[in-house]
């Protein structure tokens, strides 16, 4: 691997560490969802998630956090299952984090436009 | 509940093992959540596979999870975990950090047992991290909190029994055949204490002269001995112990000869 592969690679894992969380909190903005399904759900987003376990620990934070809260369902396809949910603290947290993302990216976008000129 | 076979079921349960020693201690996280999470998403990724599930079909799941002690960041980790693994695992220049602390903690432990002899193994091994560290062209970073007490306190038993074990055998040596049979005799205890003082400190003095010398001899290997910690002598402190080896010898000269 080279100096630069090495590089990149280092910065694209340190990114997808910060964006897991906001990418969990996302899916879970749409309605509640179990453990399994939010793997799935961001195993659709290219490169988001390598190791699919990564999630279930940071579920389990940001539930101790009470950013998000869980129950049991009972399921009609098999075993009862764990299910997540928002809290209203969670949900806030979303909205300001969504609301920094979207300043980074436009702050990005405009540096970018600006060295295209 | 999947059926496994016997060897699925064990490599399921050495999983479940590793994923919770590498979550233990974790204080944001609770490793019983993680598992119950770990084992319904195994469950509904095998749903509809062929009974029993076999060590091959449970592997595939098991690779999509990832290896349970990359789950965490670092920083997550306990420090007790991080230490560990980079003991067990890390490079090298970790694992010999780890173990020359080890060792040096352990003389402390066994310090009335004999436990000093602690100290040389400690010594080779935060030497070796040195070396390591300087062939690979890196400082030693937070390393040197493990690697410079053994050091450190090698150097401080080296200096100090360099300089002060001979003026100590020799005062010992002074006390024993008394300055009588030296030629020198004084009723007087307040003049016997100062010239025993006197010619101790004479000899010391002169001690340190000669110390000086062979230290500006083998400066180098010295310096090279004790890096980092002595990376900085230069043969001008050879000349500083010159200079206090004329001074001692110069104050026990005055005592001996000036009343």
């Amino acid at each position: 691997m080279q100096m630069s592969d090495t590089f990149f690679v280092n910065w694209t894992t340190q990114l997808r560490k910060g964006l897991l969380e906001l990418a969990i909190l996302n899916t879970l903005g749409s309605g509640p969802l179990y453990g399994y399904d939010i793997v799935r759900r961001l195993g659709d987003v290219d490169s988001l998630v390598i190791n699919e376990g990564t999630v279930y620990p940071i579920l389990s934070r940001l539930r101790n956090e009470k950013y998000v809260e869980s129950y049991i369902e009972e399921s009609s396809s098999g075993p009862p299952r764990k299910y997540y949910r928002l809290t209203p603290r969670g949900r806030e947290e979303l909205r300001r984090m969504n609301e920094h993302w979207a300043s980074l990216h436009g702050a990005l976008a405009q540096l970018r436009k600006e060295r295209a000129r | 509940m999947i059926d496994f076979t016997p060897d699925a079921k064990r490599r399921f349960d050495e999983y479940l093992l590793r994923m919770r020693v590498s979550l233990r201690g974790t204080r944001a996280v609770e490793p019983e959540e993680v598992e119950q999470n770990v084992i319904e998403h195994v469950e509904l990724a095998l749903a509809g596979a062929p009974s029993p599930i076999g060590p091959e079909r449970l592997d595939t799941v098991l690779e999509q999870l990832g290896p349970p002690e990359r789950w965490l960041p670092d920083d997550e980790r306990p420090v007790w975990r991080r230490a560990m693994d980079r003991v067990m695992a890390g490079p090298e220049d970790w694992r010999l950090a780890y173990a020359s602390l080890g060792l040096m903690l352990l003389m402390m432990l066994t310090f009335p047992i004999g436990g000093v002899m602690l100290l040389l193994p400690a010594f080779v091994l935060s030497r070796a991290v040195v070396a390591l560290t300087e062939e690979r062209g890196e400082t030693l970073g937070a390393r040197k909190w493990l690697v410079l007490p053994p050091i450190v306190l090698a150097l401080v038993l080296v200096c100090a029994g360099a300089l002060l074990a001979p003026a100590g055998a020799f005062g010992a040596m002074l006390s024993e055949i008394g300055l009588r049979d030296l030629g020198l005799d004084f009723d007087n205890r307040f003049d016997r204490g100062r010239l025993f003082l006197g010619v101790l400190s004479m000899a010391t003095g002169a001690w340190w002269i000669v110390l000086s010398g062979v230290f500006a001899m083998l400066m180098r290997p010295f310096r090279a001995l004790f890096a980092p910690v002595t990376s900085g002598l230069k043969r001008g402190h050879a000349v500083v112990l010159t200079i206090a080896g004329v001074v001692v010898a110069g104050i026990g000269a005055v005592l001996v000869f000036a009343f």
